[in-house]
């Protein structure tokens, strides 16, 4: 849900989306328009919650100020669930305010599992946590991606966030097949998907949300429909924001790629 | 010490500092060393962090030109990196970088501006007034009250003092209106700023009127604020001009309610 189509969502309800997924740092402020939309847009859809700020993976002390005020905006939204990124966004009190990644070592495991667990506990249910789009390699890694957020995922017994574009920009960037990763997670934690648009600079995609969806995106949000069902799923789109109606297109273009594997599970 | 947090260390000094110590930490790849690979979290940090500054300091970016801008955005990171999660906060202290530190010209015009922009910044998400005291609401108010009243004001209201013209250039380079020169005065002037109905509005108040809202928003009462007008205004007079006052907060939808002392 951006700023931009705010009025466009309350004078259409356009009746072809289901729920509307809200950044949550947009909404930790104390009142004015962000909030009357929110409150407003709200009485007709359902919602999820999706922040950037948490640094689950972050080794300063969880910030329990910043989870103090997601949990009262939990409460205000009342959304079916909450996500946030398996990644770290700051160190020594500075926030970098960008999803950065971890090396894939068990240290790293034990470490982002136990915060999230304390912050299932604090918050007093399960949350997503949602894999990211990378353009480094560390040598300290010790399993794949895959390997490491379902370890993370049962360890903390929390849900996933599959983001596809995310896969799709990782796996061009670090040289491996992005079917690898769609068998290497664990089908029961795959709650919702993310899609989205990104740029190539020639040597490494980089993960900008600012074009439309490729088609080998595409392709492979079919291919987690095979695999994974009928599962939530969202179209990000962070800058050069289009007018309402072509998301909306897009997001008819992922219910007809989708459909297919739906209704032969059901 | 763990070796995940060292490891953060090294990130973290490579991205604010530019030390390279992080490079023995990645592979590299023909077609991306370890450096460019890098080099894509060192420029997004910047970027992201200038582009959120001249969202919240647009006029400023605009009278600077974006070169200028982004040159003392990066002085303004280094000086004032983020310490809050939401990135709201990160623009918070770039009045106070422009008093301190910045050598360029303009600086105390630059710094008024600045100043005026975050206050715009502050009162648009301010907390929300759940009731607001209304003209009509004035009749309930038996006259013998009225000397021993005290406002409440919403927390979506505030005021600066300015030597500088500052909120019509603002406007000039937000519109299309033609750019008024720019002036300073011998004396601050007060600018009033507060959100009504979801727009900020603003106004620049006379000094009596200044002073009036100064006293009443620390919880002066009315009577004592019209015997302290009395040094700009004639005695047969002052009641009309503090009613006034009063009744422009209230139809301006500033206050809250009024407390019977």
């Amino acid at each position: 849900m951006r700023a931009e189509h705010y009025q466009d969502i309350l004078e259409r309800k356009p009746k072809n989306v289901d729920w509307f997924e809200i950044l949550s740092e947009n909404y930790m402020i104390d009142g004015g328009k962000p909030l009357y939309f929110l409150d407003a847009i709200r009485q007709d859809y359902p919602m999820v919650m999706h922040g950037v700020s948490m640094s689950l993976g972050s080794t300063d002390e969880l910030d329990f100020e910043y989870l103090k005020q997601l949990k009262a905006l939990i409460e205000r939204v009342e959304p079916q669930w909450f996500s946030d990124h398996l990644c770290w966004t700051g160190v020594d009190h500075i926030n970098l305010h960008d999803l950065l990644p971890l090396p894939y070592t068990e240290e790293a495991v034990r470490h982002v599992a136990e915060r999230i667990s304390r912050v299932q506990d604090y918050i007093g249910r399960q949350m997503l946590i949602e894999n990211l789009s990378s353009y480094i390699t560390y040598c300290d890694d010790a399993m794949s991606e895959w390997e490491f957020l379902s370890a993370i995922a049962d360890r903390a017994d929390c849900y996933l966030l599959l983001d596809v574009n995310n896969i799709y920009v990782s796996s061009y960037n670090h040289h491996y097949d992005p079917i690898d990763y769609l068998e290497g997670v664990p089908a029961a934690r795959v709650w919702q998907h993310h899609l989205a648009g990104h740029t190539n600079d020639g040597n490494l995609i980089i993960d900008t949300h600012e074009q439309d969806i490729i088609d080998p995106v595409w392709a492979l949000y079919e291919e987690t429909a095979k695999r994974f069902g009928p599962v939530s799923t969202m179209i990000e789109r962070d800058g050069n924001i289009p007018a309402l109606d072509q998301v909306l297109a897009e997001l008819d273009q992922a219910r007809a790629v989708a459909a297919p594997y739906y209704q032969s599970r059901s | 010490m763990t070796r995940l947090h060292d490891l953060q260390l090294r990130f973290l000094d490579y991205l604010v500092g530019g030390s390279e110590d992080i490079e023995s930490d990645i592979i590299g790849t023909d077609n991306a060393l370890a450096e460019h690979r890098l080099g894509t979290y060192y420029n997004a940090y910047r970027i992201r962090l200038i582009d959120c500054l001249a969202v919240d300091y647009s006029a400023l970016e605009k009278y600077l030109g974006r070169e200028s801008f982004e040159n003392l955005a990066l002085d303004y990171l280094q000086h004032y990196p983020s310490r809050h999660p939401s990135v709201r906060w990160f623009g918070q202290h770039l009045p106070e970088y422009l008093r301190t530190f910045y050598r360029g010209d303009d600086r105390e015009f630059l710094q008024e501006l600045a100043s005026y922009e975050w206050a715009q910044t502050m009162v648009f998400d301010a907390a929300n007034s759940d009731s607001l005291f209304q003209l009509e609401d004035m009749a309930q108010v038996p006259p013998e009250a009225w000397p021993e009243l005290t406002l409440q004001f919403k927390p979506a209201m505030l005021w600066l003092d300015l030597y500088w013209n500052v909120p019509v250039i603002e406007h000039a380079i937000d519109s299309v209106v033609e750019m008024p020169e720019k002036q300073r005065a011998d004396h601050p002037q007060r600018w009033l700023m507060w959100r009504r109905d979801m727009k900020t509005c603003w106004r620049s108040l006379e000094v009596h009127e200044a002073w009036a809202i100064e006293q009443a928003a620390s919880g002066v009462t009315f009577g004592e604020i019209c015997e302290g007008l009395l040094e700009w205004i004639d005695a047969e007079q002052v009641a009309l001009v503090a009613a006034g006052f009063l009744k422009q907060w209230i139809g301006d939808q500033m206050i809250i309610r009024v407390v019977n002392n």
